[in-house]
């Protein structure tokens, strides 16, 4: 008899026996659904979409019922939650970061800021979206997204990440623009970007490790 | 005897620009760099920590990792347009960025604001304060709980309380963040029906939980281990850097915006002072506790008299360029959660701000960690940045 | 509420005019005024900034650019305002206050880092929002708000 508990697409097969529950499923089934249930975060907060992060986090929408808890290494974590602005000087930062992160990864763009810089994206220090250095799985749009909205981007990336392991075809997500006016540094995985950027943006970090551009402190 | 009862020592100002290499440690220097990314929920500020043992020797903190260029974007925008950029530096209360703002530029213009947006001013400014210090309290015991530990439980419950009041705000404004609710002379959105019923009930709910949160953490003898006496401010360092806000007040000094410069609906009601002596942590905690009680009482004592008319003061704005005051200058300061908001604009007579400075109470409390950290241990420093209630999306503009 | 005793200390001992937005004081005096009000009971510091002028015509003369840096301290105690300010050509600098408030350190970075002038006598005069090897200062009036700065942006 099924027992509607194991409702779940991953068990195929369910028996009941007193005292003990047994369910019968591939091993792929079982690890897709640990992959993408237990879906631990990183988050990369800096400004206003992290209090909304936050708030997702707490009592009223709880992210801890998907499975997910928030880390604070990196080496620990499958997905970076990059919420808020992203300026020049933090930039090599977050790049560092995601470097530091083993795979499988994934990163969710939270809010207008990181999706495309939101109105701060001719500021001569914002970097007009986190995808022009680094790659996106999920776009979470809004100013700030709704915390609820935030929880629909982990769902959708749950998706993408059952199509991915199952070796099913899926969309990229497109970065949403209407009638923006592109940046000059293109996206990663765009055909027009300059590999010479990416190159640079790399010697950026590793600058950055060996002290980079600051002048020590008196 | 309570071994926690501490007298308060009399040392000399901690020297920010230490010189590193003659200082005689116990051993060598260890350099600790508390990088931008940190758990610890305050934003990206980035500390590098000389230290000798566990003991911090020299703090230096690097800024600008949230630096948007607010003030050069607010030169290329009009006055109409810039209500919604500066509601994201001090994005936990939106309602006080954008209210010192459009002071400022009221001041410019000469306009009256009518009496009942000033209410509605000063309901939703005092309400905005409640949201604000529960969210400092529930980070704040987040930091010394762990994420895993005892701290999550206030940070549930402070975050549970906040969600009501940001419903409220929805309720009138549309957006739980960002409100964009101050315009030019007085108010965007008017109070919706009912929403009088349920300011009463938020704060009827949350004043009957307060007592809750002093009891989990106040009779804590952790709590009280690890904030009585740690991170003591000098009064006169606290004046000369320009601190404000509870920061200041839990020093002892009275200074409250509110009461010395009466703005919004303040000058008709009595805002009472929420002090301490001792300038620690636990004083700065116990003065934002305070704070919330007495805010919550001014809404209420406002809202059942909200008195009726426009909410405009002047006609009504339709177009990006519809405020053009005369050239001049003006420096508003409200009281914000943090402490003393500012904005001094100058305007040269177009449709745009010549120059526009925010004077930020973040930054100021930020500039006397080089001062507080010096001879405290590491736990201590999360401890001394949470009570400051830094917030880096105002301190970097 | 302006400060009584400021404005005679700036009329008498200093001769100047005390217009709305405070006096004018001249660099090589700056220091010595902002002693006297730090003695008169001036200890808050509410901030220090500045503003860029380009060079423009006013009437027939010719002004060079110009930065204006603006100070505003208070009495707590007795619950006075006093605003004052400097005028320097690009390229002078300003005497630093840091040794006088304690807040004028940060303030003084800051204003250096975005606007420009230098102060001289800081103790650390280091850039504190853009990264240490940024060129030019946005809050100059000519200085495009888009400047690029690659890779990143």
């Amino acid at each position: 008899m099924k027992h509607e508990a194991y409702d779940h697409p991953a068990f195929q097969v369910v028996e009941r026996m007193p005292g003990l529950d047994m369910a019968l499923l591939k091993a792929d089934d079982l690890l897709h659904w640990g992959a993408e249930n237990s879906l631990w975060i990183f988050p990369m907060g800096t400004s206003c979409c992290a209090i909304e992060f936050m708030a997702a986090a707490a009592s009223r929408l709880d992210m801890d019922r998907f499975g997910s808890i928030v880390r604070g290494s990196p080496r620990q974590c499958d997905v970076m939650v990059i919420a808020g602005t992203i300026t020049v000087k933090m930039a090599p930062r977050v790049l560092k970061l995601w470097e530091q992160m083993p795979e499988p990864k994934w990163a969710i763009a939270m809010g207008s800021c990181a999706i495309s810089g939101d109105f701060y994206r001719d500021i001569y220090s914002v970097v007009p979206g986190v995808d022009t250095f680094m790659p996106v799985d999920v776009y979470v749009p809004g100013c700030p997204p709704s915390p609820d909205a935030l929880i629909d981007g982990i769902r959708r990336l749950q998706e993408k990440i059952r199509a991915a392991r199952g070796g099913k075809p899926f969309e990229r997500e497109v970065r949403p623009e209407t009638g923006m006016i592109l940046p000059e540094i293109r996206r990663l995985g765009d055909s027009d970007r300059d590999p010479a950027i990416t190159e640079a943006q790399c010697q950026a970090v590793l600058n950055m490790d060996k002290g980079g551009a600051e002048r020590p402190p008196r | 005897m309570n071994a926690l009862a501490l007298t308060p020592p009399i040392a000399p100002r901690a020297n920010p620009y230490l010189d590193i290499e003659s200082y005689e440690g116990q051993g060598d220097l260890m350099v600790l760099n508390m990088g931008p990314q940190h758990p610890s929920t305050h934003g990206v500020l980035r500390l590098k920590l000389w230290l000798d043992g566990e003991v911090v020797v020299k703090a230096v903190p690097y800024l600008g990792y949230l630096h948007r260029g607010v003030e050069k974007l607010l030169e290329k925008l009009t006055y109409v347009q810039s209500t919604p950029i500066v509601d994201k530096n001090d994005y936990v209360s939106s309602m006080t960025n954008e209210l010192a703002l459009v002071m400022a530029f009221e001041k410019l213009e000469g306009c009256e604001i009518p009496r009942r947006a000033r209410y509605i001013r000063t309901i939703c400014a005092e309400m905005q304060r409640v949201a604000s210090h529960l969210l400092w309290l529930g980070t704040f015991a987040l930091d010394m709980g762990g994420a895993l530990g005892g701290g999550t439980t206030a940070f549930m419950y402070c975050l549970r309380e906040r969600e009501r009041i940001l419903d409220l705000f929805e309720e009138l404004s549309g957006a739980r963040f960002h409100y964009h609710m101050m315009q030019v002379g007085g108010v965007r959105h008017d109070l919706p029906a009912g929403w009088d019923a349920h300011l009463k009930r938020v704060a009827a709910d949350i004043s009957a939980r307060i007592p809750e949160y002093e009891h989990m953490l106040s009779e804590n003898v952790i709590f009280r281990a690890r904030t009585r006496g740690v991170g003591r401010i000098d009064k006169l360092l606290a004046q000369e850097l320009g601190l404000s806000g509870p920061n200041i007040r839990a020093c002892g000094i009275d200074h409250d915006l509110r009461r010395s410069q009466p703005y919004a609906a303040y000058d008709e009601i009595e805002v009472r002072p929420a002090l301490a002596t001792e300038g620690d942590v636990y004083a700065r905690y116990q003065v934002r506790l305070a704070e919330m009680r007495e805010s919550l009482r001014i809404a209420l004592a406002l809202i059942d008299g909200v008195p009726a008319g426009p909410i405009m003061g002047r006609k009504p704005i339709e177009t990006v360029n519809a405020v053009k005051p005369p050239a001049g200058e003006a420096y508003v300061a409200i009281d914000s959660p943090r402490g003393e908001l500012g904005a001094w604009v100058v305007s040269d007579g177009s449709t745009k701000p010549y120059r526009c400075k925010l004077r930020p109470p973040s930054y100021h409390a930020l500039s006397a960690l080089p001062y507080l950290l010096p001879g405290v241990t590491i736990p201590d420093v999360v401890v001394i940045l949470g009570s400051l209630d830094p917030i880096m999306g105002e301190a970097d503009r | 509420m302006i400060g009584p005793d400021a404005l005679l200390l700036a009329r008498e001992r200093f001769g100047l005019e005390t217009p709305e937005h405070g006096p004018t004081i001249p660099r090589e005096r700056l220091g010595e005024f902002a002693r006297a009000l730090f003695e008169a009971g001036y200890v808050y510091l509410v901030y220090v900034s500045a503003m860029h002028h380009p060079a423009d015509k006013q009437g027939e003369t010719e002004r060079p650019a110009r930065y204006t840096v603006v100070y505003r301290v208070r009495d707590l105690a007795r619950g006075l305002e006093f605003p004052f300010r400097c005028e320097v050509p690009l390229g002078t600098s300003v005497p630093s206050l840091a040794a006088v408030w304690a807040g004028a350190d940060w303030q003084e970075r800051e204003t250096f880092d975005l606007v420009g002038p230098v102060f001289e006598g800081h103790p650390d005069l280091r850039r504190i929002m853009l990264p240490e090897d940024w060129e030019g200062h946005p809050l100059h009036r000519d200085y495009a708000i888009n400047t690029p700065h690659r890779p990143w942006r």
